[in-house]
């Protein structure tokens, strides 16, 4: 399973998936790529091993400094897909939950694994009461071209400062200078709208 | 993370379903199709919240089945390489541990774990700090940051990292 499950993955380099079997030779560097896919690095290492000495030798000075990983889920996701924060997912599921409870008529249709467990999830990480008013306060941060996705990702995270949001959220470091102010005041609301834990 | 999407799937419906009953009898199927399946470009159909529209059927040739396209709304779940989730640990052992965020397994390497965090075999093995402060056992929440996905036809696999800034354990359980 070690070996087949850590093939499988995709990498978030652009290389190709040829190149696996290079990084599975340099397990000691710290680069990213390498990293990801060695369970255990000492048996990866000698299984790579053979013949990945060349491809390393030229390799590691590119790979050494992976780019940092960043969120791209607008062009990998067709147009008209909405991000959803968690809190107003679990409102949807739950409508649906309730409704289902009423409308079960036919027997043969269950609600699958997954939504329970989407839901559940959705629940969990739902920190607010009131999805709407989180939507208006986020809503500031488009006009800062803040993208759906990193706004969705903001309300789910719940970063407490504007340097932990920049930490989780690289994307937006490059609107670093305009954004930090604003950012503050936003999660400086947020926070009032926090559910009681 | 959730979306909210629209999707299209061409129906082969048998003639006995036909009559009064035909969009009920699609939307079901639909349903039974659909929720809980999960595609590399979606991920995980969660629920279906709406039908938008269902075309004008298609007779197939030499078969009695005819095809309508039906275009609806669904909620997916889908990670992405980058995100940062919140996950409850499932399982631990010395190659790292296992988590679950909603319908989606997370698997963290030990190298993907803080240096500073020893792996502790025993009833409840765990990774804990040299101080002791920070441990992370079964059920423990962690908030991790996505770093590869695989997608079968029934799951989506991730792997996750909590080596960075503001990574880690939320909530331990047996502190709690």
């Amino acid at each position: 399973m070690e070996k087949g499950g850590g093939n499988g993955f995709s990498l978030p380099s652009k290389e190709p998936k040829s190149s696996l079997k290079s990084s599975f030779a340099k397990g000691k560097d710290d680069s990213n790529k390498g990293r990801k896919i060695h369970f255990e690095s000492e048996g990866n290492l000698s299984k790579g091993g053979k013949g990945g000495n060349i491809a390393n030798g030229g390799k590691s000075a590119m790979t050494k400094e992976p780019p940092p990983l960043e969120l791209k889920i607008e062009s990998e996701l067709p147009q008209n897909a909405k991000p959803l924060m968690d809190c107003e997912a679990a409102q949807i599921l739950q409508g649906i939950q309730d409704q289902m409870v009423l409308l079960s008529r036919d027997p043969t249709i269950k609600l699958p694994v997954s939504f329970d467990k989407g839901l559940q999830y959705a629940k969990t990480g739902a920190r607010y009461t009131n999805p709407q008013s989180v939507g208006r306060v986020l809503e500031d941060l488009r006009k800062h071209g803040v993208s759906d996705g990193e706004i969705s990702l903001i309300a789910n995270v719940f970063p407490e400062t504007a340097d932990e949001a920049f930490a989780l959220v690289p994307s937006l470091k490059s609107k670093a200078r305009t954004l930090r102010e604003p950012l503050k005041d936003i999660l400086g609301e947020l926070a009032k709208f926090k559910q009681p834990a | 993370m959730f979306f909210h999407i629209v999707l299209e799937r061409n129906m082969q419906l048998h003639p006995r379903f036909f009559g009064r009953n035909l969009r009920e009898n699609i939307v079901s199927k639909l349903m039974k199709d659909v929720e809980g399946t999960c595609s590399g470009r979606h991920g995980f159909v969660v629920a279906i919240t709406g039908i938008e529209n269902i075309g004008k059927g298609l007779i197939r040739d030499g078969t009695g089945f005819v095809t309508f396209p039906v275009k609806y709304q669904c909620v997916v779940f889908r990670p992405f390489k980058g995100e940062i989730l919140e996950a409850v640990v499932t399982m631990v052992n010395k190659m790292g541990f296992f988590a679950e965020a909603g319908p989606v397994q997370i698997f963290v390497s030990n190298h993907l774990i803080p240096d500073d965090m020893e792996f502790q075999t025993g009833d409840m093995p765990n990774y804990t700090t040299s101080d002791g402060s920070v441990k992370i056992q079964k059920d423990s929440e962690v908030r991790l940051k996505i770093i590869g996905t695989r997608v079968d036809a029934t799951e989506i696999f991730c792997i996750g990292t909590i080596k960075d800034d503001f990574l880690g354990v939320i909530n331990d359980p047996a502190n709690a």
